[in-house]
């Protein structure tokens, strides 16, 4: 029956769009990009051609002939038909016409030469020093310093300087100042330093703000249990506030807090102890504010999602373990924490993913600082491609340390679908006498 | 041991549901707390094993007063409606529960439990979980946790109402062993009368809070204090039929029952008569007409209902025999010694 096909794939059709455009398209980017250099320099569409004097020592190292470099690097000014045009377009007909008449065909080195060659000139005088320096120009006759718009143009200018074609080939890749594809993100992430302080700074990260959340929340659930509901509720709804605060007042709340003249300074201020940043004094600080302002958040949901499942223990279970005798800590001990197996494991593994990738909190309060002390993987992922401190953005060195996120990602959802096998989970109660 | 409970309150925020309530329940004495739901008697079970507080009132096991012990300490022993077995925990571990919070060493434990298994008849099932488990075999377990460490008293909150109708039979039984065998002070709630009567000594019937009557069960049945419990007791149920008091004769529409000899001083005027079907049949002669209306054959037995001229019904049970049909008229007499009076507004006379 291809009609109800074709409206069960219509009703799909907005998950679809979203998957693809959330999930899928990012991924495919990511992959894409992660293997390109692209940067700020580089641009995301094509480039132009530009020879500098930096890209120079390249061009030596990427074995051109030497009479090449020799014509790249002592490109001198040449007194030339071309350069007579251009100079009879710039000012008129005489002075060109004078020029020829001293120094067709004289070669000079240096700029400064060409510039007293126009000195020169009698009849028609060029005055001014600035005049004379521009007009020295139209005589040059390297590609240095030249941006082309195809490699044509570049390839002609070449044949002008007279570059062999063998050595044209290497000087146009050396010289496209767009994108290209490459492995070379990829080598050079494995070979910083800095990617394992990273890739060691994200499991402390994750581990302690992991443990943080489920502890706390595992304490918040239990405690409320045992409160009043009213009670219950009204402690729930306060630790539920850092999840719904946005997170930027929140943050500030924090850095209030610790600020060297915030609350926490004002407070040790009067026990005699020197007003510091208690956030950013030490790396210690740093991390243990990261795992608070993360962990609060985090423990809100372990909260919820265990209050939840100690409230689905039948209330008989509870009083069944009191009359044998059980005390609270033995209720919580052997009765309650069994039950709430599921839900601990479901939040351990589901908030490893989301701590894994997330970095805002840490952006927003220590940005990975002191030093980088707190810079977790996504932070420097992010850091790398889109908040550079020396402005040149690496979209494709960050894609390359997304990309490692992506594949730990997906690797570690396939293992908790595994094992999390849901028909295991749910067991058939068994209905018989 | 004994078990005393003494001007017994019991309030939900401003709401009275036991008021003084006295209740004696003899040392290996077997007690059905029996009623219709809302009656109170669950209220008085969670109390005496401590879940609730009492407000007002003392509760003795023994000597021991345990009116303000929590449930910890009381030493009771109770089985739940839905057994409350600890689903991550395995039989021999749930029925240990009770032993290692105790904190008793492993061995003991294990001989413990091993008694208990073999006492309720499950040494075969300790390594299994409580959801392999059939309703009967988790009803055995929920009773062998609940013994295991030897409680003052044994509490069971309706314990049959989640088993089918065969298995109740069987589980009436052994509970009813079980007790027996261990000796042990018990209470069982239930809104059954068939569970309380077959198996407790006594039966405390309540109502709104109240114990109604205490007494042994075939006592209850054939000497009820009032109507409500002559109408709780007895299955099908007793039916009522207005009469006046006509000097020998209760006179009820155009028939005539004969007075008992034990009844003819108490009664005079309009009276309430309590007639058991058992008692109204073509075996006890004639003198009350009346059209049948309902007809219900159990393979054993047949039970027919009697519409009286007047709009009154009575009930009666027979032996299977020629089968009447709905609209016959029928001639039946009542068995007059069994015939219970009460007063217009229900006691007993």
């Amino acid at each position: 029956m291809p009609r109800f096909n074709a409206l069960g794939f219509g009703f799909l059709a907005p998950a679809l769009i979203v998957v693809a455009l959330f999930f899928l398209a990012p991924v495919i980017l990511t992959v894409f990009f992660a293997f390109t250099n692209m940067s700020t320099s580089t641009g995301i569409t094509g480039g132009d051609y530009l020879l500098s004097q930096s890209d120079l020592r390249g061009v030596k190292a990427s074995g051109v002939s030497d009479e090449t470099y020799d014509a790249l690097e002592n490109a001198g000014y040449l007194v030339d038909d071309a350069g007579l045009a251009r100079l009879a377009e710039a000012r008129d007909q005489a002075t060109a016409d004078e020029l020829a008449a001293l120094h067709s065909g004289a070669k000079f080195d240096a700029r400064r030469d060409m510039e007293r060659a126009l000195k020169d000139l009698r009849d028609n005088r060029i005055r001014s020093t600035r005049d004379r320096k521009a007009l020295a120009e139209l005589f040059k006759t390297s590609v240095m310093d030249e941006r082309f718009g195809s490699e044509a143009a570049f390839r002609t200018a070449l044949d002008g300087v007279g570059i062999p074609q063998a050595d044209q080939d290497i000087l146009v890749k050396e010289a496209y100042t767009g994108w290209v594809w490459t492995t070379e993100n990829m080598k050079l992430l494995f070979s910083l330093d800095s990617s394992y302080r990273y890739a060691m700074n994200t499991v402390i990260y994750v581990t302690l703000t992991l443990g943080f959340n489920v502890g706390f929340g595992l304490f918040l659930a239990i405690s409320t249990f045992y409160l009043s509901p009213g009670m219950a509720a009204t402690f729930r709804t306060i630790w539920f506030l850092p999840r719904i605060l946005p997170p930027v007042l929140y943050v500030l709340m924090w850095k209030w807090f610790t600020w060297d003249t915030g609350f926490l300074a004002t407070i040790t201020g009067y026990l005699g102890i020197a007003p510091r940043n208690w956030m950013l004094d030490t790396a210690t600080n740093a991390w243990v504010v990261v795992i608070l302002i993360n962990g609060f958040v985090g423990a809100s949901l372990g909260m919820i999602l265990f209050s939840s499942a100690i409230k689905a223990i039948p209330s008989s279970m509870l009083y069944a373990s009191e009359v044998d005798g059980a005390n609270r800590w033995q209720q919580v001990r052997y009765i309650i924490l069994p039950q709430l197996r599921w839900p601990i494991l479901f939040t351990t593994s589901y908030q490893t993913l989301s701590l894994l990738t997330s970095f805002e909190y840490i952006l927003l309060s220590t940005d990975g600082g002191p030093g980088r002390a707190t810079e977790v993987w996504a932070l420097a992922a992010y850091h790398t491609a889109l908040n550079n401190y020396g402005g040149n953005l690496q979209y494709g060195f960050g894609a390359a340390y997304a990309l490692i996120l992506v594949i730990i990602g997906i690797a570690a959802s396939l293992l908790y679908l595994r094992f999390f096998n849901f028909k295991e989970l749910v067991t058939k109660p068994r209905i018989e006498g | 041991m004994q078990l005393r409970l003494e001007n017994f309150t019991k309030k939900f925020d401003n709401l009275t549901v036991i008021d003084q309530l006295n209740l004696t329940v003899e040392s290996g004495e077997m007690m059905a707390l029996l009623g219709p739901s809302g009656c109170g008697k669950s209220t008085t079970l969670f109390t005496i094993c401590g879940i609730h507080r009492m407000n007002g009132g003392t509760l003795h096991f023994g000597d021991r007063d345990v009116s303000n012990l929590p449930s910890q300490q009381r030493n009771v022993g109770v089985v739940f409606q839905n057994y409350a077995l600890y689903p991550h925990m395995n039989i021999r571990d749930n029925i240990a529960f009770p032993l290692r919070v105790q904190k008793l060493d492993n061995a003991t434990i294990a001989k413990k439990v091993a008694e208990i298994a073999e006492l309720v008849h499950i040494p075969e099932l300790l390594d299994r979980k409580p959801a392999q488990l059939s309703g009967g075999q988790q009803q055995r377990v929920a009773l062998a946790r609940a013994l295991v460490r030897k409680p003052d008293v044994l509490l069971l909150d309706e314990p049959l109402a989640n088993l089918d109708a065969k298995l109740r039979l069987e589980m009436r039984s052994e509970i009813r062993r079980i007790q027996l065998e261990t000796g042990i002070t018990a209470i069982l709630v239930t809104h059954d009368q068939v569970e309380a009567m077959s198996m407790c000594d006594r039966i405390a019937l309540m109502k709104g809070g109240k114990i109604v009557q205490l007494s042994e069960p075939d006592q209850m049945y054939n000497d009820p204090v009032d109507t409500f419990v002559a109408g709780f007791l007895g299955n099908p149920p007793i039916s009522f039929l207005d009469a006046q008091v006509n000097a020998d004769v209760f006179q009820v529409g155009p028939s005539q029952i004969t007075i008992a000899d034990s009844l003819r001083a108490k009664v005079n005027g309009a009276v309430k008569l309590g007639i058991r079907p058992e008692y109204f049949g073509p075996q006890f002669g004639t003198g009350i007409t009346g059209k049948i209306s309902f007809v219900e054959t159990q393979g054993r037995e047949d039970l027919y209902n009697v519409t009286l001229p007047d709009g009154s019904v009575l009930r009666s049970i027979q032996a299977a025999g020629p089968r009447l049909k709905l609209g016959d008229s029928v001639n039946w007499g009542i068995s007059h010694d069994h015939a219970l009076a009460f007063t217009p507004d229900g006691a007993r006379i």
